[in-house]
């Protein structure tokens, strides 16, 4: 598996996080980065607990990286949750969690696929 | 050459890292995770930075208070503060840039871009500050030159009447003491620092009258007789009059005003007995009453062709006790006040 082939698989936009960057280590660095990064996990704790200003910034974060890296898919879940949570919209913001959540296992399974195909 | 440094604030670690990734090959990065850490950073060891990367949304402290406090301090005059918020909304962008925000990045970051942004935004910080330095230089350059001028043009003066080119100095020194002394006491005058400069250089002209009196008179050694002493008094009204036939555009410069107020007044007494026109007390411009005084005091503690140098206390004494004409009292008493700082002109 290519990482071309993995961002394919997960919704992303390789062609852009190439030009961008430059060079495919490059992106690959930051995409294996973003197994560690823990902005999805505080977002969901914190839609728990119901700080939802802390929901946000995590979210709003998320949102950023994805920009960064053309995690196209997540990319727009995670800013339909921005805008419900900067609206106040608190329900709105429950509802899309779901599909934020399925986005995001979609790209760190492919990345954990991607990364086992390469060190085998 | 030493690398210029740059402060990325931002409170996700993949950013940071992806704009460090980006940079720093080319320049020296320390980071900040929020607005706290950065405000911090600068506070302690601003004037190392040459940019600020700042992210918006931050825990602790936002970055837009960030970017108010360091306008507020007048930080960005040294660094330029680039945001890098991925919040691109207009009202956002427009808020930063009112604050004083120097650009703004949105995601996603391109490595080319962001890097040219960089540097170009440092290449005109850093024009703007040499430019500013040549300005400064050619400003002080080009007042040295003013000075030299006008001192070179007293020195003449000063040579034909045969005493040391030392008292346009002591008069231009004395005059600005007094002055900065009277404004301790009054506002009155409404004097500003560079009004009390200018009067200060202009003073250097009080005596080009001088030129125009024939060496006999002006260089005699004995006491001159009523007549001599007539001719002598013409030299103010005279230096005035050469400065009145300069074009019009360089009377009305403030040095040439200034100049013709000193020529034409600084014989005139504060009880309305001095010459050429006997204006007393306040009728008699500022610049000359100060200018009259400092001539006193320094022709009494000068030798020169006719007299015999006073000590300071001698002077001071016969001024105060008005042996040499009528002074302003406030003037008098700035004059007792600076006494210790002329025993050493």
């Amino acid at each position: 598996m290519t990482l071309k082939e993995c961002y394919s698989s997960f919704g992303g936009d390789f062609d852009s996080v190439l030009l961008r960057l430059s060079r495919e280590q490059l992106v690959e660095k930051f995409v294996y980065k973003f197994l560690d990064d823990k902005s999805f996990h505080l977002f969901k704790t914190s839609m728990e607990n119901k700080d939802y200003v802390e929901a946000l910034r995590a979210v709003h974060t998320l949102k950023g990286i994805c920009q960064n890296l053309s995690f196209t898919k997540l990319y727009e879940s995670s800013n339909i949750t921005t805008l419900a949570l900067k609206e106040n919209d608190y329900q709105k913001a429950a509802e899309s969690m779901p599909q934020l959540s399925e986005d995001y296992h979609l790209i760190i399974n492919a990345i954990k696929v991607y990364q086992s195909c390469k060190e085998a | 050459m030493k690398k210029q440094k740059i402060l990325i604030v931002d409170d996700s670690e993949m950013n940071r890292a992806l704009l460090l990734e980006i940079l720093e090959n080319q320049y020296d990065i320390e980071e900040a995770e929020n607005g706290v850490a950065a405000i911090e950073i600068l506070s302690r060891q601003r004037n190392e930075f040459s940019l600020v990367l700042l992210d918006i949304m931050m825990p602790e402290m936002d970055g837009l208070a960030v970017l108010s406090h360091i306008n507020k301090y007048r930080w960005n005059e040294r660094f330029a503060v680039i945001m890098i918020s991925a919040d691109d909304s207009p009202e956002k962008m427009q808020r930063a840039y009112k604050m004083g925000a120097f650009d703004y990045i949105s995601r996603p970051f391109d490595s080319v871009i962001v890097r040219r942004r960089i540097s170009n935004t440092m290449l005109l910080y850093e024009r703007q500050r040499q430019l500013e330095e040549t300005i400064a230089e050619q400003f002080r350059e080009q007042e040295r030159n003013n000075k030299l001028m006008i001192a070179i043009l007293s020195h003449i003066v000063e040579f034909r009447n045969g005493e040391s080119g030392a008292h346009v100095l002591h008069v231009n020194t004395i005059t600005e003491l007094l002055l900065r002394q009277l404004i301790l006491h009054t506002d009155r005058y409404s004097l500003s620092k560079s009004d009390i400069s200018l009067i200060s250089l202009a003073s250097s002209l009080h005596d080009i009258g001088k030129i125009a009196i024939s060496d006999e008179i002006l260089n005699k050694p004995g006491r001159l007789t009523n007549e001599e002493f007539e001719v002598i008094k013409t030299h103010s009204a005279i230096g005035a009059d050469m400065l009145s036939e300069l074009p019009t555009e360089q009377q009305d410069m403030p040095l040439v005003k200034t100049a013709t107020e000193i020529c034409r007044w600084h014989h005139e007494r504060y009880d309305g007995r001095g010459y050429p026109d006997g204006l007393k007390e306040d009728e008699i411009p500022i610049s000359a009453q100060a200018v009259s005084l400092a001539d006193v005091y320094d022709a009494l503690t000068s030798e020169r062709c006719y007299k015999k140098a006073y000590t300071h206390n001698e002077s001071i004494k016969m001024i105060i006790e008005g042996q040499c004409g009528a002074f302003n009292p406030l003037l008098l008493q700035c004059l007792e006040e600076i006494a210790d700082l002329l025993k050493n002109i």
